[in-house]
């Protein structure tokens, strides 16, 4: 054989040199630090941060009008997390899915670098100093030409000093005060607010109502102030005794509407009808005929609202005759004596003080339209977007000579002006808001600005002061947090020590802006009864935010709507009655026409509306007349050679504004609810965007419920004299008539989880949680080995010897998740994408680069969403299509369960997913081969794959375009390619606070932390915590009687336990069974 | 044999060299154990931080890699730090005014020293420093005697293997005193690392013990200097070495 090797293919020497180079490859392929990086150390340390430990700043949330408190999680100079603030009298703690996503603005790939003008229609990078004269000198010929009163500046609504501080700066130009525009606040629930107790937002006490009943008030998503509003429906819902009914009366089944116990589907416009029959000045027999209502339906809620005393009844619906509805149903709240008990202005919030009506912007585009106005502001709204196309916002504007905006983002609306100043964000810039009155909430930067060129109006306008001879006297303080140190009661050490908190006594100076004209009556007639085959219910989309604020935010694109579970996309609500009649299957594009507009969208077919009624939601379709190309979602020059509102944002969905015509209600709020429209087939079919399977349970228990009257616990009827709902904790026990004994645990419990109280429901829990604690792979794990009778017993204890000094054996971690409480809201699955690094999955040039199809949501209509924790949403009840009022809506956070016997363990042929000692099941990113064998195996179906490399920056689907990456949790791996993945009960929390625990010479302490979804949910449904440690309130729950597993016939031992929906029938439901 | 069976021994060694680039990449026999790079400042470990009988300052690795025992990570001294000595120490040798000069001139220009990064492990590994240090683990266990080294490089091979062997066989503190290089031993009571917080440690090690206090430590360097060689009779220490503990 040697012989031969002279005339051989490959010599001894060759196939050394194909080694050799096998061996250079090897050293730069593997896995360890070829790549030289970089350590860059600080100049000059930060006193208060320690690199790699996270300091939290307490600030205030500006993503809506409430000003919720949030606690910045900020490591090594990053923001990466919001979480609620536990001290702030609104959210206590909780935080809404558009609160979590502010990140994802401040560090929006979209957002501007620096000044730009706009020359010969052409935009350019100018400094700030050029840019800063050249709007000194507009504004000197503003005023010097006289024209400067005329001037507009359109402000984002918020509370604080900054709209005093905004009027005296334009009074010192000459220039009107501002307007404060919020597109979604109720004008009309404000105004009726104002008429009957005062103040513009009472506080909702949902606990001490007897009955709920909302008229289309979305208190859960868009009315009002959604966190707090959801604390309390939550508690009141959750309690064992005397908990409130809820009635929804609307068209159309909203989020809130789901969460309701009733549902009185009216004709839109006619809740006003009922509203007056119900407080006895009309007939209920005429308000049955024009709402569309069964009469006995009516009856039978006139009965109960009369017995139940106090009730809180609210007005939400956005139709023409608005106010008087709102009107109507605070007489029925005065007559049945809510004031004070279940409304008390004397409590009520300042969020909504000040709004400028949709009336009176509506005037100041008309009077751009006549040519009065010399230069308009712009900050932190959309009108071009937001205003209808039949407003004409554009071309109106166009006649202002000289435009500037101080928007971070590209928009719509500064891609007509002149002049960008941009802004910075929130969570880098000083301000202040009212928590409530006598209560000022503190905005302080919780970073350094993301990028330099990005300055804070309020600082920019007191430079603009400062240049002004007439004008700089006024102005002593550098800059907005010295004016705002300067004012501050107690002065900078009184300021300083506030911020500790975020919150603190003293008042906010009140605006003193001259009583605005009142807006030009626009008033719409009731809907034309004629024009078109449908009503048509706009209604501002719960993710995005009514004026589509959220929709350049991947995290709220990729966040199904907590109501049709539909996501990247606009689609158009039709009864499956409807659809059935008209042939239209879900997906199939329609085309929905009013007078004003018309709008084509896939069909999605949806049991809680009304068969001649259709829902379209607003926020979405920004930028839809920009031309679609293959965007590669690297683009990151100063000046953006695409508008609309941002990559995410950009042609995506439909603008549901279109189909509406510029009216207003009684208040000068925009008429939501105020045409007839016709539907047309297309003949089209698109897959429709949606995480949802099937919205049927087909007997599979998954989401499990109760009547309210299985529980043992007396629930009065309404009217029920001195029934006290508010009972002492401890008595509550002793007065069940059940008798059952409680496991050992159960008892009174003082302590909650964060405060919050979750009462436990006397009786034997039915599921026996503590054999999952012991479950034979669980125990294999903790190596107890044998059967506890075996003569080996616990002496063979392998690798996880239970008195292991490390002790993870002796913890079981677990979590409880009470459907009674849960709404549905979703802010938990935004916090799960925040603090594990979820990668979006939607964005229309994230799929295959082979046969790729550039469309929004492709991958999720592919399966490929990423959503650890998802919210599934089940019907019970419609079965046969036809319409009916009587259905149920169930919603259940579904996550990895963190089986004690998990089918996915033992398929995995490279032992990547495996039991922890401590209950955990864990997977293990690199040892994954990505078989997807487990995924296959999971009955819960929680585990996700990693189709591309959405963590791999020079890829295309890659989910985190800087500076999005800034946000990421260091302390999460962001997974590659071909790894599978899923929910960890956020094990880097557990491990951080283990390490901290052990550095201060202690054990962990019960519910010491939670994870990011407890953390966030604004209903308190999730309980996170130890199950083997009685001390933490995990424990406890697990023993409630309304505790099951799901699919516990499959013998998974799932340390996640739900506990059952609670129902409350109504009155003409026997009720004492 | 013929000529055609000797062909067919190509396709054999291809795989074979294929083989060995997959097991070399993958085995984790791969490591950059050794590496040490020229830094933008050469900066003197033995210095600063050797003893000082070997003509270093005795400083302790905490005062400026401050975070760590409070942080995974262990953190880089900022540029001031340095200038808090150098704004007036300008060296006594040719070399050190060289190198000084060089950190000078960073502070000047408000420029961080952008140090090239020796230690790192993959992002999916997450290493607290807080745990092994408040566990009285000695720096140089790991990192080697830094404070001997001219060009700091990377002395563990940090692959897993090496990791898992230290938890599994446990953590002698004996050795680790004798890894650090300290010229003193435990005395025969030293019952290894206390709790972080216990009064009299620091860093796990007791202060009031003879010889127990590395150099810099809150002793008289006099003090800290034993010849005692009684063996330890503290247990090793092992800890936990599930996945979970480090890959999440």
């Amino acid at each position: 054989m040697s012989n031969d090797s002279g005339s051989a293919g490959v010599k001894r020497r060759d196939f050394l040199k194909v080694l050799g180079a096998a061996g250079a490859t090897a050293s730069t392929v593997g896995c360890t630090s070829e790549k030289v990086g970089k350590l860059i150390p600080y100049l000059v340390h930060p006193d208060e941060t320690v690199a790699g430990v996270s300091t939290y700043y307490a600030t205030t949330c500006r993503e809506c009008a409430a000003s919720c408190g949030i606690i910045a999680e900020t490591r090594d100079g990053r923001t990466t997390k919001l979480e609620g603030n536990p001290e702030h009298p609104l959210n206590r703690g909780a935080l809404c899915a558009r609160g979590q996503a502010a990140v994802q603005g401040l560090y929006n790939p979209d957002r501007f670098r620096g000044p730009m003008v706009k020359q010969n229609g052409a935009w350019r990078a100018v400094s700030w100093d050029d840019a800063l004269t050249l709007l000194s000198q507009k504004l000197g010929e503003a005023r010097s030409r006289g024209g400067a009163g005329n001037a507009i500046f359109l402000n984002q609504h918020e509370t604080g000093s900054f709209p005093g501080f905004l009027d005296a700066w334009l009074g010192g130009f000459g220039m009107r005060p501002h307007l404060s525009v919020d597109f979604e606040a109720d004008a009309a629930a404000i105004e009726a607010n104002r008429r009957t107790y005062g103040v513009a937002w009472p506080r909702l006490s949902f606990a001490d109502a007897k009955l709920i009943v909302s008229f289309g008030a979305d208190f859960l998503e868009t009315w009002g102030m959604s966190v707090p509003q959801q604390l309390d429906f939550a508690d009141a819902r959750a309690k064992a005794e005397g908990a409130p009914r809820f009635v929804y009366i609307g068209p159309r089944r909203s989020l809130t509407g789901l969460n309701a116990d009733q549902w009185i589907a009216c004709k839109p416009g006619t809740e006003l009808v009922i509203a007056n029959a119900l407080r006895g000045s009309g007939s209920v027999a005429d308000a049955a005929r024009q709402s569309g209502v069964a009469e006995a339906t009516l009856a039978r809620l006139q009965q109960e609202l009369a017995a139940a005393k106090p009730a809180l009844v609210l007005a939400g619906a956005r139709g023409a005759n608005a106010l008087d509805l709102a009107l109507a149903v605070a007489a029925l709240n005065q007559t049945g004596g809510a004031v004070g008990t279940t409304i008390r202005p004397a409590e009520g919030s300042t969020a909504f003080e000040g709004i400028a009506r949709f009336g009176e912007v509506a005037d100041a585009v008309e009077r751009m339209r006549a040519g009065q106005v010399p230069i308009a502001f712009v900050r932190g709204v959309n009108p071009a977007y937001v205003l209808p196309a039949s407003a004409k916002f554009a071309d109106a504007f166009a006649k202002v000579p000289f435009k500037v905006s101080f928007s971070l983002y590209p928009d719509e609306t500064t891609e007509l002006c002149d002049l960008v100043l941009p802004d910075l964000h929130s969570l880098e810039s000083w301000g202040d808001a009212e928590a409530g009155r006598g209560t000022v909430s503190l905005q302080q930067p919780a970073m350094d600005p993301v990028f330099a060129g990005t300055r804070a109006t309020a600082d920019v306008l007191i430079q603009l002061a400062q240049k002004d001879p007439a004008n700089a006297a006024r102005y002593p303080a550098k800059d907005y947090r010295g004016w705002l140190m300067g004012r501050f009661p107690g002065g900078t050490a009184a300021f300083t020590a506030t911020l500790q908190k975020g919150i603190g006594a003293g008042a906010v100076a009140p605006r003193t802006a001259a009583a605005s004209a009142a807006p030009t009556a626009r008033a719409v007639p009731a809907i034309d009864q004629t024009s078109g085959d449908f009503y048509l219910v706009a209604y501002p989309s719960p993710v995005l935010g009514g004026d589509g604020r959220g929709a350049n935010k991947p995290w709220l694109q990729e966040l199904p709507d907590p109501v049709s579970k539909v996501l990247w996309s606009s689609w158009v609500e039709i009864h499956p009655e409807t659809a059935n009649r008209l042939g239209i299957e879900r997906g199939d594009i329609v085309e929905v026409a009013t007078a004003a507009g018309k709008v084509r969208a896939p069909a999605y077919l949806y049991l809680g509306i009304r068969p001649d009624t259709l829902g379209v939601a607003l926020g979405q379709g920004h930028g839809a007349a920009a031309k679609l190309d293959d965007y590669d979602g690297k683009h990151n020059d100063n000046v953006p050679t695409q508008w609309g509102y941002g990559r995410y944002a950009r042609n995506i969905g439909v603008r549901a504004q279109d189909l509406l015509g510029v009216g207003t209600d009684g208040a000068g709020g925009f008429a939501l609810v105020s045409t007839k429209a016709t539907l047309t087939k297309t003949g089209d079919h698109d897959t429709l965007v949606s995480t949802e399977g099937s919205a049927r349970q087909h007997g599979r228990g998954i989401a499990q419920a109760l009547l309210v009257t299985e529980l043992g616990a007396t629930r009065e009827a309404p009217g029920a004299e001195n029934a006290n709902a508010l009972a002492p904790q401890g008595s509550k026990n002793q007065e069940s008539g059940s008798g059952a004994s409680h496991g050992e645990g159960a008892g009174g419990k003082g302590e909650g989880n964060r405060g919050e109280h979750h009462e436990d429901i006397p009786g034997e829990p039915p599921n026996e949680f503590r054999p999952g604690l012991r479950s034979p792979v669980a125990a294999d794990a903790q190596g107890v080995l044998g059967a506890p009778t075996a003569e080996n017993h616990g002496k063979d204890k392998g690798l996880y010897a239970t008195n292991h000094w490390a002790g993870m054996a002796n913890r079981r971690w677990a979590m409880t998740i009470d459907l009674a409480r849960c709404t549905g809201c979703s802010a938990c699955v935004t916090a799960c994408y925040a603090e594990n690094n979820i990668p979006t999955v939607g964005a229309p040039w994230q799929n295959a680069t082979v046969f790729a199809v550039a469309k929004p949501g492709f991958n999720i209509t592919r399966g490929r969403e990423m959503n650890w924790l998802r919210l599934e949403r089940y019907f019970e009840g419609a079965d046969d299509g036809k319409f009916t009022e009587d259905f149920e809506s169930r919603f259940v956070p579904m996550l990895c369960q963190h089986c004690g016997n998990a089918p996915c363990e033992p398929v995995c042929p490279v032992y990547a997913t495996y039991h922890a000692p401590d209950g955990l099941n864990v997977q293990v990113y690199n040892r994954c081969v990505g078989t997807r064998y487990c995924s296959n195996n999971c009955p819960y179906k929680v585990r996700y794959f990693n189709w591309f490399g959405y963590g791999e920056e020079d890829r295309k689907q890659y989910a985190f375009p800087e500076p999005l990456n800034w946000q990421l949790n260091p302390d999460v791996t962001v997974r590659t390619k071909g790894v599978m993945e899923k929910c960890t009960f956020c094990v880097q929390r557990i491990r951080e606070a283990e390490t901290r625990a052990k550095s201060e010479g202690r054990t962990l302490v019960a519910d010491e932390f939670t994870t990011a979804c407890s953390q966030a949910c604004p209903s308190r449904a999730i309980v996170f915590g130890d199950a083997a440690d009685p001390t933490w309130t995990v424990s406890k729950q697990v023993e409630d009687r309304r505790a099951y597993h799901v699919f516990e016939e499959l013998n998974t031992y799932t340390a996640v336990v739900y506990l059952k929906k609670v129902n409350h029938p109504g009155p003409a439901t026997p009720a004492g069974a | 044999m013929t000529q055609r069976s000797k062909w067919t021994a190509i396709p054999g060694l291809l795989a074979l060299a294929i083989g060995a680039v997959v097991l070399s990449a993958y085995s984790g026999a791969s490591s950059s154990q050794g590496f040490g790079p020229e830094q933008p400042v050469q900066f003197p470990h033995p210095r600063h931080a050797g003893a000082v009988k070997d003509g270093g300052l005795g400083l302790n690795c905490l005062y400026c890699h401050n975070a760590g025992n409070k942080s995974f990570d262990v953190g880089m001294p900022a540029v001031n730090t340095c200038m808090g000595c150098h704004t007036s120490v300008r060296g006594s040798t040719d070399r050190a005014r060289t190198e000084i000069g060089k950190l000078v001139r960073f502070a000047d220009a408000r420029r961080p020293v952008p140090w090239i990064r020796i230690h790192k492990v993959p992002e999916y590994v997450h290493f607290p420093h807080v745990r092994h240090v408040n566990a009285g683990v000695t720096c140089q266990t790991c990192h080697g005697q830094v404070q001997k080294m001219d060009r700091v490089y990377q002395y563990s091979s940090l692959n897993m293997g090496w990791c898992v062997n230290c938890h599994v066989n446990g953590y002698d503190p004996k050795e680790g005193q004798k890894a650090a290089g300290y010229d003193n031993v435990p005395p025969a009571n030293y019952a290894g690392g206390a709790p972080y917080g216990t009064p009299g440690t620091v860093a796990g090690i007791a202060t009031t013990g003879a010889g127990m206090t590395p150099p810099g430590m809150g002793l008289p360097r006099d003090t800290a200097r034993s010849t005692s060689t009684a063996t330890p009779s503290a247990e090793r220490r092992r800890a936990r070495y599930d996945c979970a503990s480090c890959h999440y």
